[in-house]
C-alpha cells in the first residue's frame, strides 16, 4: 500500500510564482445597465427571465486590470491605468452623455441611451499612448476623468456648470460628442470628486477648486449661485494642505494633513450642525470634533462618516447610521464599536482601512480585506443577499480580498484580488 | 465506592415487649429506639450495583481530548449544558500534499499535489474568509430579528449565538504553527462533529490550490471544562474523580445560571 501511495502521480495546480488575479464584482439594480451584464436586462435565451436585482456580488469579466471605479446615479465608470488606446469603460444610463458618445450599431447617426456592457469611452487625448488615467468619478448626470499629464476631462450634463464649461441655454445633452478638458489649476490635480450636481478638484498643493450647482452652498465659494469655471475655495481651508475631499450628495467634507476635517454645503440633516444652525453653509468651516486625528472622510446624501488614525469609524447625520434602529440622527459623531467589524480578543489587530459612502449606504474595508456595508438597502445595493435595510455593519461575502469599493445610489462595484 | 462508609441506618421507635423490671411474667410495652431492619447492610446488599453515566458532546474514535461525563444526578445537568450552546475549542493538525477519501491520513489516497507555493499569509487569508462566512452564519441562525435595537446590542457584545439546532458554525479559527508540509490550527466551534473539522481541513487545502489531510483532532475545551479539569488515564480512580466533580460543580452552576 505504501509503495502504491508513493508511486502515485503528483498534480500541480498552482506554481510558486502564481499571481493573484484582479477581479471586479458588481451588485445592485441592473435594469439601468449599470452592472454591465447585458444578460440581466436582455436574457440570451428565450426562457430565461431578466434579473432586476443582483443581490450578491457577481463577477464582471473585463479585458484589462481595472484600477479605479466610480458609481454614479444609474451608471458606472471603470478605468485602468494602461497606456493602451482604451483606458475608460462606461455602462448604464447615457441620457446626458455622461458616458460620452456611444455610437449605436443599428443607426450610425444616433447614440445609445442605455449602455448595457462596459463600452470604451474615447477621450480626446493628445498623447494617446502615453497618458494614464488615474481616477474617475461620477455624479448624478456628469462624470470626471483624471489623467496624469493632460488634466481633467468632463462629460455629461452641464446645466449647472458642473462640467467646468460655460452653461449654454437649452443645450441638448443626449448624444453629444462634447468632452471638455480642464487644465488651468495652480498645480496638478490629484483627486476629482463629483457631488450630485457639482464637481470638486483637489490639487497637489492642497487647494480645492469647485464648480457647478451652488444653491446649497456645496461649491463653498461664498455664494449660492452656480459656477461654471472651477474656482478656488477659501474660508477655513485657505492655506491648509488638504489631503482628501469627499462628496456624493449636496454636502462636502475635506480632510487636512493634520487630521482636521472641514465641511460645507447642505446641512439640513445636521451634517454641519456642530458649527452652525443654518441649513446651508457656503464657506468651508472647520468641524471641531475631538475624536482624534482623522485619516479619511466620506460624505453621503444625509449621513457622513470619518475614519480616524486608530481605525475607528465615526458616523453622524441622519438616516441609518449603523448603530441600530434607534440612532436615526445625531449632530455629534458617534463611534461604531470595532467588534462589529470583526475585532475581538482573538483578532485584536483588525481595524478599518477605508470608508466609502453611497447616497444612503456606507461601506467599510478592513485591513484583512473584508467588506462591511450598512444603510438603506435600496434595490439590493448592499449586496448582503437580503432586501431588508441593514442597521449595523454586515459582512459581504466576496471570494477574494477587497481592495476598493465604489458605492452608488442603487448599485456598488468592488475591485477584488483573488486568493 | 461500595466500601465507603454509608449512612447510619434510620432509627425508629417501636414498642417492644420486654419483661417488666418488676419481676413476674407480665410483659410490658416499652418504647425503645431500634434500627430499622430493612436498612441493615446485610439486608440491602451493596449500595451501588449500577451507575448511571451519561456522556456529553460526542468525540469519535480517531479524536482525543476533553470528554465530559455525568454520573447519576449529573445527567440532568448535562441536558442543561447542551442547551447552553457553549463553544468548544479544538487543536487540529493537518498535512499538505495529500487528499484521502475520509479526509484523514489513514484513509485511501486519492490525489497528491504540490504545496511549495503555500505561505503563511495565504493560509491566514483563507482562515479570515472562513471566519467571515461563519460569523455571518452565526448571526443568521440565531433567529434574532436584525431590525431591532437589541440585536445590535448583542452583536456589539458578541453574544449572538444560535440557541437551537443549527449546522456546524466556526466562531474563531487561527493558525498556531506553520511548518510546511504540516500546520496546526485552533478552532472554536459550535454544533460540530470531528468529521466536519476534518472536512474543513480538506477544504482549506482545496482553497489553497493544493490538498490537505487532517492528522490530529484534539478537543482542548468543552464549554467550561478545560484540559486542566480533565483527568488523564492514570487518574481514573475514585478519589480524583470525586475531587474533579467537586471542583467543577461551582463552574457549571454559574454557567448554567448565566445562560438560562
Amino acid at each position: 500500500l505504501r509503495e502504491a501511495e508513493e508511486a502515485a502521480p503528483v498534480f500541480q495546480y498552482a506554481g510558486k510564482a502564481a499571481k493573484r488575479k484582479d477581479r471586479v464584482f458588481v451588485w445592485g439594480f441592473s435594469y439601468s445597465g449599470a452592472l454591465g451584464v447585458p444578460s440581466f436586462v436582455k436574457p440570451d435565451a428565450g426562457w430565461k427571465k431578466p434579473r432586476r436585482i443582483q443581490p450578491t456580488p457577481y463577477r464582471l469579466e473585463t479585458e484589462e486590470k481595472i484600477s479605479s471605479a466610480a458609481c454614479g446615479y444609474g451608471f458606472t465608470l471603470l478605468a485602468s491605468n494602461t497606456t493602451d488606446i482604451t483606458k475608460v469603460w462606461g455602462m448604464g444610463l447615457n441620457k446626458d452623455s455622461q458616458l460620452g458618445f456611444q455610437r449605436s450599431r443599428r443607426d450610425k447617426t444616433k447614440g445609445y441611451e442605455y449602455v448595457l456592457e462596459p463600452s470604451p469611452i474615447p477621450l480626446p487625448l493628445e498623447k494617446l499612448q502615453e497618458t494614464r488615467v488615474l481616477q474617475v468619478s461620477c455624479g448624478r448626470a456628469h462624470s470626471l476623468v483624471l489623467t496624469d499629464s493632460e488634466g481633467v476631462f468632463t462629460m455629461g450634463n452641464n446645466s449647472f456648470g458642473q462640467c467646468g464649461r460655460k452653461v449654454i441655454e437649452d443645450e441638448i445633452y443626449s448624444e453629444s460628442h462634447l468632452i471638455h478638458q480642464l487644465k488651468e489649476f495652480d498645480s496638478r490635480v490629484v483627486q476629482v470628486v463629483c457631488g450630485q450636481d457639482h464637481s470638486l478638484f483637489r490639487t497637489k498643493k492642497g487647494s480645492v477648486y469647485a464648480c457647478g450647482w451652488g444653491a446649497d452652498g456645496q461649491t463653498g465659494l461664498g455664494h449660492y449661485n452656480m459656477t461654471s469655471v472651477p474656482t478656488k475655495l477659501c474660508g477655513d481651508i485657505a492655506g491648509v494642505n488638504i489631503i482628501q475631499v469627499s462628496s456624493y450628495g449636496d454636502c462636502c467634507l475635506a480632510v487636512s494633513d493634520e487630521g482636521d476635517v472641514f465641511g460645507w454645503g447642505n446641512s439640513e440633516y445636521l451634517q454641519l450642525a456642530s458649527v452652525t444652525e443654518t441649513t446651508q453653509v457656503n464657506v468651508p468651516r472647520h468641524l471641531p470634533f475631538k475624536i482624534g486625528k482623522i485619516k479619511e472622510a466620506a460624505c453621503g446624501g444625509t449621513g457622513n462618516a470619518v475614519l480616524t488614525e486608530e481605525g475607528n469609524v465615526f458616523v453622524w447625520g441622519y438616516g441609518i447610521l449603523g448603530k441600530g434602529p434607534n440612532l436615526i440622527e445625531t449632530a455629534v459623531p458617534e463611534m461604531i464599536p470595532p467588534s462589529l467589524f470583526g475585532w475581538s480578543d482573538f483578532n485584536s489587530d483588525i481595524c478599518v482601512a477605508h470608508i466609502r459612502c453611497g447616497l444612503s449606504q456606507f461601506a467599510a474595508l478592513t485591513n484583512r480585506g473584508e467588506l462591511f456595508v450598512w444603510g438603506k438597502n435600496l434595490r439590493g445595493c448592499l449586496g448582503t443577499g437580503r432586501m431588508e435595510d441593514q442597521y449595523f455593519p454586515w459582512r459581504v461575502t466576496v471570494p477574494g480580498e477587497v481592495v476598493d469599493v465604489a458605492c452608488g445610489v442603487d448599485h456598488m462595484v468592488s475591485l477584488v484580488k483573488s486568493f | 465506592l461500595n466500601a465507603a462508609p454509608r449512612r447510619a441506618p434510620r432509627q425508629q421507635i417501636r414498642f417492644l415487649p420486654t419483661p417488666a423490671p418488676s419481676g413476674g411474667g407480665a410483659l410490658e410495652l416499652v418504647p425503645t429506639r431500634v434500627p430499622v431492619l430493612a436498612e441493615h447492610p446485610l439486608v440491602q446488599g451493596p449500595r451501588f450495583r449500577r451507575l448511571k453515566i451519561g456522556a456529553g458532546h460526542r468525540l469519535d474514535v480517531k479524536a482525543s481530548g476533553v470528554f465530559v461525563l455525568g454520573i447519576g444526578h449529573g445527567n440532568k445537568l448535562l441536558t442543561d449544558l447542551y442547551n447552553c450552546h457553549l463553544t468548544k475549542v479544538y487543536t487540529v493538525g493537518g498535512l499538505f500534499g495529500k487528499a484521502t477519501d475520509d479526509f484523514s491520513d489513514t484513509g485511501k489516497l486519492i490525489e497528491k499535489t504540490t504545496f511549495d507555493h503555500i505561505t503563511r499569509e495565504k493560509l491566514e487569508r483563507i482562515l479570515a474568509v472562513i471566519q467571515g462566512t461563519n460569523h455571518k452564519a452565526l448571526l443568521m441562525y440565531s433567529n434574532i430579528d436584525m431590525q431591532t435595537q437589541e440585536a445590535y446590542e448583542l452583536a456589539v457584545k458578541g453574544l449572538i449565538r444560535p440557541m437551537d439546532k443549527s449546522p456546524p458554525i466556526i466562531t474563531a479559527i487561527r493558525c498556531l504553527q506553520f511548518a510546511l508540509p504540516e500546520f496546526q490550527l485552533e478552532i472554536h466551534c459550535l454544533h460540530e462533529t470531528q468529521q466536519y473539522l476534518r472536512k474543513i481541513v480538506h477544504e482549506i487545502g482545496l482553497e489553497l490550490k493544493s490538498s490537505a489531510v487532517c492528522m490530529q483532532v484534539r478537543r482542548t475545551r468543552d464549554g467550561v471544562f478545560t484540559l486542566d479539569d480533565a483527568l488523564p488515564r492514570t487518574q481514573w480512580d475514585l478519589r480524583s474523580i470525586r475531587e474533579a466533580i467537586r471542583n467543577c460543580r461551582l463552574k457549571v452552576e454559574t454557567e448554567i445560571e448565566k445562560t438560562l
